[in-house]
């Protein structure tokens, strides 16, 4: 494929041609107005590529037919959630009501999405128990970092010097690195053979200056935290907060609450559990719930209903509110999408998180003797395999093969604490069919595996690149696309405008 | 309405398999359980969800907009929207498996490309979640590179950008300062800034290096860069901003899009993701993910970041909108919202508002209306479908054109404000 800065050719007009207008009018003037500009402040050159409509939507079109997604087969990525997103919600966002609405419109103009925030917002605290939420946050790891900020500001206020986060070997990358992005320190805590967080070695770190917990629930393993409510109480009574990692909410919605298992703090991915697309990798939404005890620390604004119905952005209220994350109130598109998600499934949607849990364990027993199982419990929504008895190595080549077969492969190397881990999440919206395929695949590489290891070894075959070498990628960065990097080495002068040409330069004479 | 395609025949085969008799055997280990049903709204079948959102986002209403301050209503050509809604792009995630998902990686690398190109910088990232979490991630990074905690910030910072920066040296335990000196870990100027002014910062850049400081240009209004000089030209070690103006509606505040360009020597310090072209076993061309050792999942409390998920479909929705608009259309959209921002100033200066940009300006501007005036001109703007611009309080008014703004659409701005003053 070419990168799109080697094409030049004639562009199509989307908005009014400015120079077409000069031209008639004879002089350098647009409607009336002559652009001029001190001459250091002109740009000189602007080397993006002139390309005609019918090749844009071609080249973008046929790079696309190069990607996977959940619309194209399974895609069981642990820890991600690759569920169905619905089309009509995906409509519904783009309405002009929503997507053309300048987020600093007039109170009076913005009633529908204020409603649209303020409802999801209460539904959000049916599903977990919290009794506030921000949906600020633009995704999972933004609403740790808030959790985390308000972490820090509830013991700079009861004036407690607390510097460490406990967090267990299991935990998301992401805990660890916003722990440190608010100078935290994090205690890592093992797992026990159960694939709980070792209670004990819990305890023995519990000390006094310990701010927060932070769990995922279920956790990385796709096991239930066996241990929740004792931890819960041994943090509390220390004086420590208690933090969900809301990441596998997928495998609890009607079935259990985070506030019942006694956490004070949730940051849900919209993007996961309530279906908004992942979008090649965002846009997402991670929003916060608090219990009411830390409501006065979330962001401002928050959106509030009013006696006479109205909706207003309240500023002011928030007494104790760290701030805020972001310029404007949300990814309000994501929010719109969940909202509807949540709506279509409304009191039913316990069926979700049965059905997520019913295809993994499914998909497990599938799977289980030709791979190895190494916490022996009964999964949730999610569970981790170890190939470590066909090698080093094996998960990525395993991983790759599975490109083959015509399947997302699942998360690799994660939770670290698994050796050669294949972490797999099959979501609710896939049918029996296609776990029964993917298993026989996974089957069938085992068996190919013990036959003859080269053959995963050089995968992927069938895919319009092969094996891409990840080690000179980085040993020798070619990061972007320059008129120089072109075969030739000529620099394409045809690429050059000099915007000079149209900007009367103000400093000059005439 | 049920997402789940899994028939009552096929559960019993799968919990007969797993050896349970029903799925409450499933969830035993979920505790505590909620003995009753969620009291949410019953389910909706696709008709009535699309009737029942119709309803409440008819509650909305959109007007003419002449107002900017971080959100431009720029004209999206109707292909990046059919482009970005194609499954293939739209539901797969991050591209770990690289041989799978060619398309995203080949397509954030274009996106770096023209943000380096726009910039004047060497590397970007594929994306931040919007301008103002990207100008602070570039401050954590500025910190982390040169180990200081004092941050100068030039006036003219969008004040929603400045309280989230302020929230993020909270956590950061980093300081804001009133003037540059050794202690400073950078340097931060907007440009053009909150009132529309434009300069070249090179003054500032010099100030930044001779105290070891970084220097941090933040763009809010990209379509700017198709005229003016690039941050790469006058010094900036770090540009971040704000890349909404290219392909992606105002969307009531997001989703948006952050971009992160830097000078070479800060690529093992940048955060997020970065695509990088390399080859596969038989030597054909191929995009991975690169640098990742950077990244929490690798590297977790010693990462640059915890950034994860992106917003990757707005750089693909950016780099679609910047790939149709070529370098012809980009200076258009260039020109005509400088043109159309000028003639508005040119014409509400005739009727008595005061020019109060002291600096040349692109699409933004910012004036004082006649005394007591400015409440009840932007209710008549209003009544009239306008959003007339940001109040700034004190008659002050921020007022932005984009090439959406047409000549009648000034026009009529301009003779409501006549009226409002005869009817006063």
């Amino acid at each position: 494929m070419k990168l799109i800065f080697e094409y030049e050719e004639e562009t199509t007009e989307h908005v009014p041609d400015v120079d077409d207008k000069e031209e008639k009018r004879g002089g350098e003037a647009v409607e009336g107005i002559t652009i001029e500009l001190p001459k250091d402040l002109i740009r000189k050159e602007l080397a993006l590529p002139n390309v005609s409509e019918i090749n844009v939507v071609r080249h973008y079109t046929n790079i696309s037919r190069m990607n996977f997604g959940v619309d194209l087969g399974f895609y069981p990525l642990g820890s991600c959630t690759m569920k169905y997103n619905p089309k009509i919600n995906e409509d519904i966002a783009r309405l002009d009501g929503f997507k053309d609405l300048h987020p600093l419109s007039h109170e009076s103009c913005i009633q529908g999405s204020l409603q649209l925030m303020w409802e999801l917002e209460q539904d959000l605290k049916k599903i977990t128990g919290m009794d506030a939420f921000s949906l600020q946050p633009a995704a999972g790891a933004q609403g740790e970092l808030l959790g985390v900020m308000i972490t820090k500001a509830y013991y700079k206020q009861k004036n407690e010097k607390r510097k460490k986060i406990i967090i267990p070997d299991s935990a998301h990358g992401t805990n660890a690195a916003t722990s440190a992005m608010c100078k935290f320190e994090t205690l890592t805590i093992p797992s026990d053979s159960r694939g709980n967080m070792d209670i004990y070695k819990f305890k023995e770190s519990l000390k006094d200056d310990v701010a927060l917990v932070m769990l995922t629930n279920p956790n990385t393993l796709g096991l239930f935290e066996e241990n929740i409510l004792e931890i819960s109480d041994l943090a509390h009574t220390n004086g420590t907060l208690m933090y969900c990692d809301g990441a596998n909410m997928n495998a609890l919605l009607g079935i259990t609450r985070p506030s019942d298992q006694r956490f004070d703090m949730i940051h849900l991915n919209l993007h996961k559990t309530f279906s908004t697309p992942h979008g090649g990798g965002g846009p997402g939404s991670g929003v916060l719930g608090v219990k009411s005890f830390l409501a006065e620390y979330l962001p401002i604004p928050r959106v509030i209903k009013q006696q006479d119905s109205k909706f207003v952005l309240d500023y002011t209220k928030q007494q104790k509110t760290v701030g805020t994350i972001r310029y404007s109130y949300g990814n309000f598109g994501m929010l719109v999408r969940a909202y509807c998600y949540i709506k279509s499934c409304g009191s039913n949607i316990r069926k979700v998180s049965e059905h997520a849990i019913l295809n993994a364990n499914y998909l497990l027993s599938l799977l289980k003797d030709d791979y190895e199982l190494p916490y022996n419990r009964r999964c949730t929504h999610e569970f981790v395999l170890s190939s470590r008895k066909f090698g080093e190595k094996s998960a990525l080549n395993i991983a790759k093969r599975l490109l083959d077969y015509g399947f997302h492969p699942p998360t690799i190397y994660f939770p670290l604490i698994v050796r050669e881990a294949l972490m797999i999440e099959p979501t609710e919206t896939e049918n029996k069919e296609t776990l029964d395929r993917f298993a026989a695949a996974l089957r069938n590489i085992a068996n190919e595996i013990k036959e003859n290891p080269d053959i995963a070894k050089g995968a992927p075959y069938t895919k319009l690149v092969g094996r891409l070498d990840e080690v000179a990628a980085a040993r020798k960065p070619n990061l972007r696309w320059t008129a120089l990097s072109q075969s030739d080495g000529k620099e394409d002068n045809e690429k050059k405008l000099y915007v000079e040409k149209s900007v009367k330069n103000s400093s000059s004479n005439d | 309405m049920n997402y789940s395609p899994i028939t009552e025949n096929d559960r019993e085969e799968m919990l007969k398999r797993i050896g349970v008799r029903s799925i409450n055997d499933l969830i035993m280990d979920l505790k505590p359980p909620l003995n009753e049903k969620l009291d949410l709204s019953k389910p909706m079948s696709e008709l009535e969800l699309l009737e029942h959102m119709r309803n409440i986002s008819q509650k909305n209403k959109i007007m003419k907009y002449f107002i900017g301050a971080g959100s431009y209503n720029h004209y999206i050509p109707s292909a990046v929207n059919h482009l970005i809604m194609r499954g293939e792009f739209l539901t797969g995630y991050t591209p770990y498996q690289a041989e799978m998902n060619q398309g995203t990686l080949h397509t954030m690398y274009e996106f770096q490309s023209f943000i380096c190109l726009l910039t004047g910088m060497d590397i970007a990232n594929a994306s931040m979640y919007e301008g103002s979490s990207a100008l602070a991630e570039a401050v954590l990074l500025s910190s982390s590179y040169n180990g200081r905690n004092c941050i100068f910030i030039k006036n003219g910072l969008n004040p929603r950008y400045l309280e989230v920066l302020k929230t993020y040296c909270e956590g950061a335990d980093l300081k804001i300062v009133n003037e540059i000196d050794h202690n400073t870990a950078c340097v931060i100027a907007q440009n053009p800034d909150f009132y529309g002014n434009i300069e070249n910062l090179q003054y500032m850049s010099e100030q930044a290096h001779k105290v070891g400081a970084l220097f941090i240009t933040c763009v809010v209004e990209p379509t700017s860069l198709a005229i003016l000089e690039p941050p790469g030209t006058y010094g900036a070690d770090i540009v971040v901003g704000e890349g909404q103006s290219f392909g992606i509606p105002v969307n009531f505040g997001g989703p948006y899009l952050g971009f992160m360009a830097v000078k070479n020597f800060l690529l093992k310090k940048i955060p997020g993701r970065i695509c990088g072209m390399t080859t596969d076993s038989k030597g054909n061309k191929g995009f991975v993910l690169t640098f990742q050792a950077r990244e929490q999942h690798i590297r977790r409390e010693r990462a640059t970041s915890n950034i994860t998920t992106n917003v990757a479909l707005m750089a693909i929705a950016s780099t679609i909108y910047l790939a149709l608009m070529g370098r012809n259309g980009l200076i258009n959209v260039a020109k005509l919202s400088y043109s159309r921002a000028h003639l508005l100033h040119n014409k509400l200066k005739s009727l008595g508002f005061e020019a109060l940009n002291k600096k040349p300006f692109y699409n933004e501007f910012n004036m004082k209306a006649p005394s007591g005036s400015l409440e009840n001109i932007f209710s008549n703007l209003l009544k009239n479908g306008i959003l007339g611009g940001l109040n700034l309080g004190e008659d002050n008014i921020l007022i932005s054109c984009t090439e959406m703004n047409t000549v009648q659409d000034i026009e009529s701005y301009v003779s409501i404000i006549k009226e409002t003053a005869i009817t006063k």
